[in-house]
């Protein structure tokens, strides 16, 4: 039986872990957390919180921190068979990838754009981002207006679904 | 004149920064605030803290009239700017001492020049400084900067006439892209400065910024305190600053001091400023602007020399004369500032700002940390996203360089990206630590990827001790609770 | 000894295999996970234990005795959800389509005694295609055994069934039995006969999906109390679910920490719209009133005149009933009145107290409610109500007009606390209808009837349409701002935490079913 674990790192990183990879760990408990050696690199590693339930794990690597959430195999399973769980995704918009102010929204529903058109401005920090399309398409919807203030993640403009 | 109590006239580290200096002398001080600002460690730090307006810095930072409105209410006796925000405005300047208060810091006149990057160039034209072929007035006609840009030769750089921290400025490698650079370029120094004319100059390829703090007082003495190297840049704007200079020789040195002493001479400057010159692969300079403020990495200088810079302001704000003497002055040690910005260095360094849930700076000795931000406390996104400087002093350019990256370990932020692995990556980098380095550093070696690599090193042991942990705990036997 | 270790380990290998990989895959093609992952997913890693692996079923008619699979057909056992100990059964379809045999019932059975006498809830997951026909009247006895414990345990145990693939024939009176039935959107159904049956006796051609899928139960029958997208979704919600219930009716359910700050909630404030015809969202005012995201609603998609479920307040688990403004102005029907009183009685049966949120115009008028019982029907929610002994409070947020004012835990049926917001019109009727009948006449008369009626309505809206004639009365215990509404709550269901209540010895009541 397969008895790998998927663990996803920072919702950035994702590895598949075999129990033959964890019994070759050079991992040594200390009074604090465990001092690793990985390709004779030394490593120290504490465990800041662990939740057993929800498989979720919080690790300090050299200090610095990273959250591990694991999947066993019939977390696997039910994403391979497409399951989602709570929220939908959204993949013909454009999101805000930081909070910040619309400075100017340059497309109108409507409109066609073409890959490299800009789309919106947003002024982060006092610097502005121009963010362009990503795509050839036209756009559905334009959900803020200038002067705007949105949250890193908020929907600004919606393409058309395209084929 | 007698100074009693000081505002600052800004936030964060700075505002702090300031104000350690003003309490050591014995000198009351003003913090002001924006609403989001309410909580911040400047408020508290301060005697006194007065309100001046809503989050964004147009309706509270740089309402210069308010301010000096409160200060004069609180009895303020004099005004120091900080960086940013109201420090090179000479007419906050000017409406200040008009108020009779002190501004603590440069004539209004010698800000309104050096200001202008073209009457800079202007004025100490006479003095024979070496300067940056390019243009001698301000435009915003693109036309006019297409035949300007052709006549100097490309690549050429658009700035903002009113700049300064990369704001507004632009490269531009060929005629095909000016026109929309330019209109970037215009819109930005537009927004931060109110003020969209810009000038166009020859870019210097693979240049060092360096830059030479000066140090004037109102009996004619100017004093200059050496060099930063400030060539370590993203988007133009500096992230890691380092005093002395691992290039310059003992002649090079006194060659830019003296003409860094000459700058300050021909504006008749007063109190602390900053002359920044191009050093080319020839190691010719050329000079670059002048900043007539407190800068970000003074720190570096102060812990070279000695030298509170603020407490010298303070000194010649009151009228008294420089205590001392430009022999006197010696550099010892080493210096390095990393600027610890919210930022990613995986994305391109797109502002991260979000909440600081974990937030734990470095300790020791040879560290200094300024700081204006604290754990639980959420980032603005008004305001520019730095949220301290670790500033390190070793005996020798290597001990600092070792000593700050391990207090780049021994940081712990939680809740938004920082530039602190950028500065691991630049302390580790060989191009670093030989001191062969330019401006365009972040572009010839660093990118994403390698800092990537690291992380995803270290993901990895985490993912190994994370399910390590867990399966030890499986075999915990469990009973239902009660 | 090491081949009687290996000749176990054997056993066990096979039974975790069920029907067989073939089976297994079929399975997972079908978006249905098998009976041992769903049990799995449903329990804390690690606390299962089975009861019964190595069971097989004593048939040999038809060859079935070739045939043989340890289970047969059903997962049983305990283990924890939460830390909370459940029992629960699980149908493998991977054996015989999870038909139910003699000894797969015995195995139910047995947890559910259990479950009796230890005071857990009883979870079924069901997805079986009914009896095991092979067996005759052996199966539908095993059938029988289990509706007979399924009524034995309910009102002392929470029983939960979630149907996650075929639920056909006798097989469906178990769930009905039970608290909560939960099915899977387009991979469930349930139905007391097939399409097939159907067009032969009714001539009605119709799909499963149409007949008695997930939608149809959760939106025209009201079999369904909660539904799901898909399996993980269900084990999820049924998770979510339990955490609101006691382990049995001696029990009160588990109170959350929760830390109590002001709990003032200005949102409440401006909810109710000027108009007294224009309708709101009282989903908006639970959300203002409870913790934050703890609603749970069943019957989310039946009889949507009123809202149902659970939800928290200051960490105690508390059940909702509320008229609905958006839907049919909050009405009472047939269907409306249905719901909540289940809902009101599974809430009295284990301890959990109730909040009743009230804006109701009165009962729906009409020959379609009268042919089909309101009368009896919506006696079925003042019958529960009267009966129900949990602590019990009252919030009139607007409209609480005529019986539907008495019916909605009016301060004489027994409710412990009433409280009515400024907005709230406590009347017989709305001023339009009650002014038409008492002036009558002098309307009649007037020179400008609708200039007159709507003076009279203005004079009628001034006397009656507040709450302080209630109040006055002492049938509202206080008239209070609705930003202060969850304060109020709070210490109200602290309060009311010790109430002791009886009813008068008798066997059972008898509601008007």
């Amino acid at each position: 039986m397969n008895n790998n674990y998927k663990a996803t790192v920072n919702q950035e990183f994702e590895f598949t872990i075999s129990q033959e990879e964890l019994s070759q760990l050079d991992a040594v408990q200390t009074t604090t957390g465990y001092h690793i050696l990985h390709n004779n690199t030394s490593f120290k590693a504490e465990i800041d919180a662990s939740n057993f339930a929800q498989k979720t794990y919080q690790v300090q690597i050299n200090n610095n921190i990273y959250n591990v959430t694991i999947a066993d195999k019939i977390d696997l399973l039910i994403k391979d068979m497409g399951f989602s769980i709570g929220t939908t995704k959204q993949l013909n918009a454009l999101t805000a990838p930081m909070p910040g102010l619309i400075l100017d929204v340059q497309v109108v529903a409507g409109q066609e754009v073409k890959e490299g058109d800009t789309l919106v401005i947003l002024s982060a920090m006092k610097m502005e981002n121009s963010f362009v399309s990503h795509m050839d398409g036209t756009i559905k919807a334009v959900h803020v207006v200038k002067d705007d203030a949105v949250d890193k993640g908020q929907l600004l403009v919606e393409f058309e679904e395209t084929n | 004149m007698d100074i009693k109590k000081i505002l600052v006239a800004n936030r964060g580290e700075i505002a702090i920064r300031v104000m350690t200096t003003a309490k050591r002398m014995g000198i009351k001080t003003v913090a002001i605030y924006s609403t989001v600002d309410r909580n911040a460690p400047h408020v508290r730090y301060a005697d006194e803290a007065v309100c001046v307006g809503e989050a964004p810095s147009n309706q509270s930072y740089l309402l210069g009239d308010k301010i000096i409105a409160f200060a004069k209410e609180l009895n303020v006796d004099a005004i120091h700017p900080g960086y940013g925000f109201l420090s090179e405005n000479a007419a906050f300047a000017k409406a200040v001492t008009e108020s009779n208060i002190i501004f603590i810091g440069p004539e209004p006149k010698a800000i309104e020049v050096m200001g202008s990057k073209l009457a800079a160039k202007e004025a100490v034209k006479a003095y024979d400084i070496p300067m940056v072929p390019g243009i001698d007035e301000a435009i915003t006609d693109v036309d006019k900067a297409k035949a300007i840009a052709n006549d100097i030769g490309f690549p050429i750089l658009i700035k903002a006439s009113a700049g300064g921290g990369g704001k507004g400025m632009r490269v531009v490698n060929e005629e095909a892209e000016l026109a929309s650079q330019m209109k970037l370029a215009i819109s930005e120094a537009t927004a931060a400065f109110g003020d969209g004319s810009v000038f166009i100059e020859k870019y210097v390829s693979s240049p060092r910024h360096i830059e030479i703090q000066v140090m004037a007082d109102n009996y004619g003495t100017v004093l200059h305190l050496f060099e930063r190297e400030c060539s370590i840049q993203r988007r133009h704007q500096k992230v890691v600053e380092e005093a002395p200079s691992s290039v310059l020789t003992p002649a090079l040195r006194e060659a830019m001091g003296n003409a860094a002493v000459q700058v300050a001479k021909a504006c008749n400057y007063r109190g602390a400023g900053t002359v920044e010159f191009l050093l080319d692969d020839q190691h010719n300079f050329y000079f670059l602007e002048m900043n007539t403020r407190l800068q970000v990495e003074h720190p570096v200088t102060e812990l070279i020399t000695g030298v509170d810079l603020v407490e010298l302001q303070i000194r010649v704000a009151r009228g008294e004369v420089l205590p001392i003497l430009q022999e006197d002055l010696k550099i010892q040690g080493h210096a390095l500032e990393l600027r610890v910005y919210a930022e990613d260095p995986l994305n391109d360094f797109l502002p991260s700002v979000g909440h600081l849930s974990t937030y734990t700076l470095p300790e020791g000795d040879g560290i200094r940390v300024d700081n204006g931000f604290e754990e639980g406390m959420d980032i603005p996104i008004y305001y520019d996203p730095m949220l301290s400087k670790l500033i390190v002093y070793g005996k020798t350019r290597e001990e600092a360089i070792e000593m700050l990256s391990k207090a780049i370990d021994d940081y712990k932020i939680e809740g938004v990206q920082t530039t602190l692995p950028f500065g691991k990556f630049v302390c580790e980098h060989e191009a670093f630590r030989s001191g062969n380095f330019d401006t365009h550093f972040v572009k010839n070696y660093y990118s994403p990827e390698a800092l990537k690599k690291r992380f995803e090193e270290e993901a990895r042991i985490a993912a190994l001790i994370a399910v390590k942990q867990h399966i030890q705990e499986q075999r915990i036997l469990r009973l239902p609770t009660t | 000894m090491d081949s009687k270790i290996k000749t176990l380990n054997e056993k066990i290998e096979l039974a975790h295999l069920g029907g067989g990989k073939h089976r297994i895959e079929k399975q997972h093609q079908k978006k249905k996970l098998t009976a041992r992952e769903r049990v799995h997913y449903l329990l804390d890693d690690g606390s299962f234990e089975e009861i019964g692996i190595l069971v097989t079923h004593r048939t040999t008619d038809f060859g079935m005795e070739k045939e043989i699979y340890y289970g047969d057909g059903v997962v049983t056992g305990y283990g924890t959800v939460n830390g909370r100990l459940i029992y629960l059964f699980a149908q493998d379809f991977t054996v015989f389509g999870g038909a139910l045999s003699e000894t797969h019932a015995e195995k139910i059975c047995k947890i559910m005694d259990l479950a009796m006498k230890v005071g857990a809830p009883l979870i079924g997951l069901n997805d079986s295609g009914g009896a095991r026909i092979q067996e005759g009247v052996r199966s539908l006895g095993g059938y029988a055994d289990i509706f007979y414990r399924n009524v034995q345990a309910s009102g002392v145990i929470p029983q939960i069934s979630a149907i996650m693939g075929p639920c056909a024939g006798g097989a469906v009176y178990s769930p009905a039995m039970t608290d909560f039935t939960m099915m899977v959107e387009d991979t469930s159904y349930m139905f007391v006969t097939g399409p097939n049956v159907v067009k032969t006796v009714t001539n009605e051609e119709v799909t499963s999906e149409e007949l008695g899928g997930a939608s149809t139960h959760s939106a025209k029958s009201g079999v369904a109390h909660i539904t799901s997208a898909n399996d993980a979704q269900c084990l999820e919600d049924l998770k979510s679910l339990l955490s609101y219930l006691p382990q049995n009716n001696t029990e009160t359910p588990k109170k959350l920490p929760f830390t109590l700050q002001d709990e003032v909630r200005e949102q409440l404030a401006t909810i109710i719209p000027d108009s007294a015809n224009k309708p709101y969202d009282m989903h908006e005012v639970i959300t203002g009133i409870i913790d934050d995201d703890s609603f749970y609603e069943v019957h989310k998609d039946y009889a949507e005149n009123i809202i149902v479920g659970f939800a928290r307040l200051g960490g105690r688990s508390i059940g909702i009933v509320a008229n609905q403004p958006m839907f049919l102005a909050g009405v009472l029907d047939v269907n409306s009145s249905k719901k909540a009183a289940r809902f009101t009685r599974f809430c009295d049966c284990f301890n959990i107290p109730l909040l009743v949120l009230v804006d109701v115009p009165g009962f729906l008028p009409g020959t379609d409610q009268e042919w089909n019982g309101i009368i009896v029907h919506g006696a079925k929610l003042l019958y529960a109500l009267s009966e129900a002994t949990v602590p019990r409070v009252t919030v009139i947020t607007r409209k609480a007009y005529g019986g539907a004012y008495d019916v909605m835990n009016s301060k004489h049926i027994g409710a412990d606390l009433n409280y009515a917001w400024p907005s709230a019109e406590i009347a017989v009727m709305g001023a339009k209808g009650a002014s038409e009948i008492i002036f009558r006449k002098e309307i009649k008369a007037a020179d400008d009837p609708a200039q007159k009626l709507l003076e009279k309505e203005n004079e009628y809206a001034a006397k009656f349409a507040n709450p302080y004639r209630a109040a006055q009365r002492g049938f509202i215990d206080e008239v209070i701002l609705p930003e202060d509404t969850r304060r109020k709550l709070i210490k109200a269901f602290s309060m009311l935490e010790n109430k002791e209540a009886t009813l008068p010895k008798k066997k059972h009541g008898n509601i008007p079913l």
